[in-house]
């Protein structure tokens, strides 16, 4: 309605003139009626005095104009921001206070969620993301997930299963980059033709692979990464048609990709840079047999129209029939199948728990803050009791005093909110350096308008928890009594006591809550760190290559074992030769950094028969196998515990040797002595039979949190592979040594890139920096949580002692001891402490569990962490609570009592 | 302390009275509560303390309009006058009202009998 608006809008825009009009108006209105009244026969000033009595309360009847004016809410708030500015000025040591811990609140709650927003919540920056899945092929029968598969599996994939627009196999690894500067070590990543086209990438120049490249074996072009085209070429765009070495094998470059691609995989030691295709059905891929397994892994995007479940129980069924159709290839015990996943979750579903732990401990330090200032408010909001009653009796109704105080709490949390936010902002990219690398999608990290919306979220809602309960207490005070009371400062009265009690108490609970978890995070760190990894960490140096992976055998010049061997044999000898280096060893696994020792593609875990055992039952035996060369355990320290270690004999054409650890001696020998038994790595019944002559100890080779993965070490002399480490004993720091390793290697090999040269102890030390990470973050939240806490009570205590002064003085001029005026204090903070603590303890023990899968040797409901926590929290508590019940003492009970 | 004979306002009636009273002539704040009090015989009474917030609302609906002029005793005052629509709306709430009070009095008749006065 038009006149509705233009009345509203002149009310608020010509608010004075509005005002002074109806000041006019209401006086015509009161002077007509005195001149009835003197017309009728009073003196004038009985005409007024009746006049005020019909008339009734001025500014009642303008605050009721204005209401219906409809501009009343307008004008309320900024009047009461205007006043809650104005209280916020005044008091300023409290706004500081409150505003430094809702930055703190509000900040960690923006910079988590920034990061649980970008990794698990915002879809895969490509084409359909809802749509992409990683495709897994599965031994439930034996215990196998993700295992390879074979080019006409891919093809019943692509045509048979009916559900795919598109699938590709994915290999992912480092390779070695040369021809363009230093020899290099990067990731790469090569697929099928219709890898681009199924993510939906346009290339930033050249092109992409299509169709039109097809080869049987691999393309002899690639694609890079913006990063690559950047470091390598400084963004030359002539790049395209130049060379590159990958492995040896000449490569075109044809296309760049756009800055902000990533390949939708793990990331080892970096981004995905180099990206080829193939056909997988010619040199160097084996015939196209069902057998053939050598794919690693699959993604591939579901047709437009298929729900994910109705894909899967396509999957199911195909592969029942294939398992029909190809008995001798899919033995019925192995119950071979495929699964689909969506590509988003196998990318973040192992970090979920760990950043939603994150985002629960800043919840609650933002519950904690907020209930910290609430006790605040409320200190405040007693001492104001008397003007509110003034208030209420001048004719401001409850409503709008709940309605004001709530301004007063909405400014300042909104305040604390905007410190918080640009706090976020300004140490986003501090924080994000801490972050463990193995989190991904760390790239596409930053506060966005959905993180914005969480901040201002999280402001408002403490600005609610704290600002109700002071404003529902101040409109509900009761008059008479406030007003009366009001002229000293009146005792602790029972209703806000009772309401202060309770946030207390609550602040104390969630404290306990986020100190628990703490407890159990840092506990499982201090016992990880703590943990024996079967072998010594100190004074190990290690370094990383990778020999080529050519494509094309004629020009590898590791194609076989003994030219493998000869180079193994060249590089120990170098490394013992540098100064410094007491024994040399070589592993294809270094300690705690096999990451995924239940899938098949990283290393070699084909299954092995024991012999004498029948065929069936040696399907399911499968362990890590790990080349080693023999002073691999002496470089170590491990313990043999029987048999024999490798020599420089164990060779080609010896018999074939094998050391198992004692995972793999209980797991498959439990009743007999392995020693001495034999083994056949793979299904070729004609490969020769290895012997077991050794038994070592348990190594923690996939991670110190990961146990009971059996173990095979084989000599490198005899089954030597392209991925291999070197560990060195020496008293020598890791960065003294690399220079020396590196011109070593690369006199054998100047295109053998030598990457991550770490100290043992730097590789045990990063092996647990995501756990480090949470429980560092974790267990800071709770020292926060912790130091607010016992502030709270220290400031109600403090409070209290000040509203009961005249109480307490009057209890001394009758003759209490101080002592006993002590435990009074004392006996109320205890007794507050010790409720809050036991309902966080409740809370927590059926909220543990939730973290179990963060925990490593530590049960949710570790007794330990029940014990101390508590007792901790209880002791500060008695500490805060010691202070003011102290000060109580010094009362002076004539002042006290003067006061009243 | 209320007169005995003097009887509060329903709900709802003080619009209807407000432009029953300008439905005449525009008149001031004051007139009009003096008119209504004056034509009820003293039983009807507008406080001011209702009456101003009552004018503010029916110019908020657009059914009266304010200018200032000159009163009776040479002083300046702010007359208030029906709109159209307000005339319109004054029709509406008569009839409703005639209606109302013609139903009630049928319920409470067959109850027991209206004392006449």
């Amino acid at each position: 309605m038009l006149s509705d608006l233009v009345f509203r809008l002149r009310s608020l825009f010509r608010r004075n003139t509005v005002e002074a009009e109806l000041d006019d108006e209401l006086r015509f209105h009161f002077e007509q009626q005195v001149e009835k009244c003197i017309r009728s026969g009073m003196t004038r000033e009985e005409a007024r005095r009746q006049a005020r009595l019909s008339v009734g309360g001025i500014d009642q009847v303008k605050e009721e104009c204005r209401e219906e004016r409809g501009v009343q809410h307008m004008e309320n708030l900024l009047q009461d921001l205007q006043y809650g500015w104005r209280m916020l000025v005044k008091k300023p040591a409290f706004t500081i206070v409150a505003v430094l811990t809702l930055a703190l609140g509000v900040g960690a709650n923006t910079a988590i969620f920034s990061i649980v927003n970008a990794v698990l919540l915002r879809s895969l920056p490509y084409r359909d993301p809802d749509r992409l899945v990683r495709i897994f092929f599965n031994e439930p029968g034996v215990g196998l997930r993700d295992v390879r598969f074979s080019k006409p599996e891919l093809d019943d994939l692509q045509t048979r299963a009916g559900v795919f627009e598109d699938a590709t196999p994915i290999f992912e690894g480092s390779e070695n980059l040369t021809g363009a500067g230093q020899p290099e070590r990067v990731e790469g990543v090569n697929a099928s033709f219709s890898y681009f086209s199924m993510l939906g990438v346009i290339p930033q120049i050249g092109r992409l692979y299509g169709p039109q490249d097809f080869a049987p074996g691999f393309a002899p072009e690639a694609v890079i990464s913006d990063g690559l085209w950047r470091r390598a070429y400084g963004a030359d765009p002539n790049v395209l048609g130049r060379t590159i070495r990958i492995d040896n094998d000449p490569l075109t470059i044809i296309g760049v990709l756009p800055r902000g691609f990533r390949h939708p995989g793990p990331t080892i030691s970096g981004d995905a840079e180099v990206f080829g295709a193939g056909g997988f059905s010619a040199n160097p891929f084996p015939q196209p047999m069902r057998g053939a397994r050598i794919l690693v892994s699959g993604i591939g995007r579901i047709k437009p129209g298929l729900t994910l479940a109705q894909a899967q129980a396509r999957l199911t069924a195909m592969a029942a029939e294939l398992r029909h159709d190809f008995p001798t290839d899919y033995p019925p015990q192995a119950q071979w199948t495929i699964e689909i996943q969506p590509l988003q979750e196998t990318l973040v579903g192992k970090v979920r728990p760990m950043l939603l732990v994150l985002l629960g401990a800043v919840i609650l330090i933002a519950f904690i803050v907020s209930l910290n200032i609430a006790n605040l408010l409320l200190a405040r909001a007693s001492g104001r009791q008397q003007e509110m009653a003034v208030r209420l009796a001048l004719g401001a109704s409850r409503g709008r005093i709940v309605r004001q105080m709530l301004t007063e709490s909405m400014l300042l949390s909104l305040i604390g909110g905007a410190a918080g936010i640009a706090t976020a902002v300004g140490t986003l990219g501090f924080i994000l350096r801490f972050v463990p690398s193995n989190v991904p999608r760390l790239n596409e990290v930053r506060i966005d308008w959905v993180v914005l919306a969480f901040a201002l979220l999280i402001s408002i809602l403490t600005g609610l928890v704290f600002g109700l309960a002071p404003a529902l207490h101040s409109a509900k005070g009761a008059l008479s009594s406030a007003i009366r009371e009001g002229g000293r400062g009146s005792g602790y009265s029972t209703k806000t006591g009772r309401l202060r009690d309770v946030l207390i108490v609550s602040e104390l609970a969630f404290a306990v809550i986020l100190m628990v978890g703490a407890g159990l995070l840092l506990r499982t760190l201090r016992d990880l760190l703590q943990e024996n990894p079967g072998f010594n960490p100190t004074q190990v140096v290690t370094a990383n290559m990778q020999l080529p992976n050519s494509n094309d055998t004629k020009t590898d010049p590791y194609l076989d074992i003994p030219r493998r061997a000869a180079f193994d044999r060249e590089l120990l000898r170098r490394m013992k030769a540098i100064p410094g280096v007491e024994l040399a060893a070589i592993t294809s696994a270094l300690p705690t950094t096999n990451t995924n020792p239940s899938a098949v593609g990283g290393l070699a875990n084909e299954g092995f028969a024991i012999e004498d055992r029948p065929v069936e039952s040696s399907q399911d035996l499968h362990a890590e196998r790990i080349r080693i060369s023999p002073d691999y355990f002496k470089v170590l320290q491990s313990t043999l515990l029987r048999g024999r270690s490798f020599t420089d004999g164990d060779e080609d054409g010896k018999p074939l040797v094998a050391i198992i650890d004692e995972s793999t001696a209980r797991k498959y020998w439990p009743t007999r002595d392995p020693l001495g038994r034999r083994v056949r790595f793979g299904k070729d019944p004609t490969k020769p039979w290895t012997a077991v002559v050794g038994i070592v100890k348990d190594i923690k080779s996939d991670g110190l949190d990961i146990d009971g993965v059996p173990h095979i070490y084989v000599s490198t002399y005899q089954d030597s592979g392209k991925r291999l480490s070197v560990v060195l004993r020496t008293s020598l720091p890791a960065a003294l040594l690399e220079p020396e390793i590196r011109h070593e290697i690369q006199s054998t090999d100047p295109g053998l890139p030598v990457f991550n040269v770490f100290s043992m102890n730097d590789i045990l030390d990063r092996s647990l920096a995501s756990r480090r990470f949470s429980a560092n973050l974790v267990g800071g939240f709770a020292g926060v949580a912790l130091v607010l806490a016992s502030i709270g009570i220290y400031g109600l205590l403090a409070f209290m002692v000040g509203q009961r002064s005249r109480e307490i003085g009057l209890r001394m001029a009758l003759g209490a001891r101080p002592a006993d005026i002590l435990k009074l204090i004392v006996t109320k903070g205890v007794v507050l402490a010790g409720v809050g603590i036991f309902a966080g303890v409740i809370l927590s023990a059926s909220t543990a569990s939730m973290m179990a899968s963060l925990l490593y040797g530590v049960r949710p409901h570790d007794p330990a962490v029940f014990v101390v926590v508590p007792l901790l929290l209880f002791a500060v508590a008695v500490l805060a609570s010691y202070v003011p019940a102290w000060r109580a003492t010094k009362v002076d009970s004539v002042t006290a009592l003067r006061e009243v | 302390m209320p007169d005995a004979h003097r009887i509060d306002l329903p709900q709802g009636t003080l619009d209807l009275l407000i432009l029953q009273a300008l439905a005449l002539e525009p008149q001031h704040g004051w007139a009009i509560s003096e008119r209504v009090q004056q034509i009820s015989s003293d039983v009807l009474r507008i406080q001011q303390g209702s009456l101003y917030p009552a004018l503010h609302r029916l110019q908020r609906r657009g059914w009266i309009k304010a200018r200032w002029g000159v009163s009776e005793n040479n002083r300046r005052a702010k007359f208030y006058e029906l709109t159209k629509s307000g005339r319109g709306q004054l029709e509406v709430e008569r009839d409703a009202w005639v209606k109302l009070t013609a139903a009630m009095a049928q319920v409470l008749g067959t109850a027991r009998e209206i004392p006449t006065c």
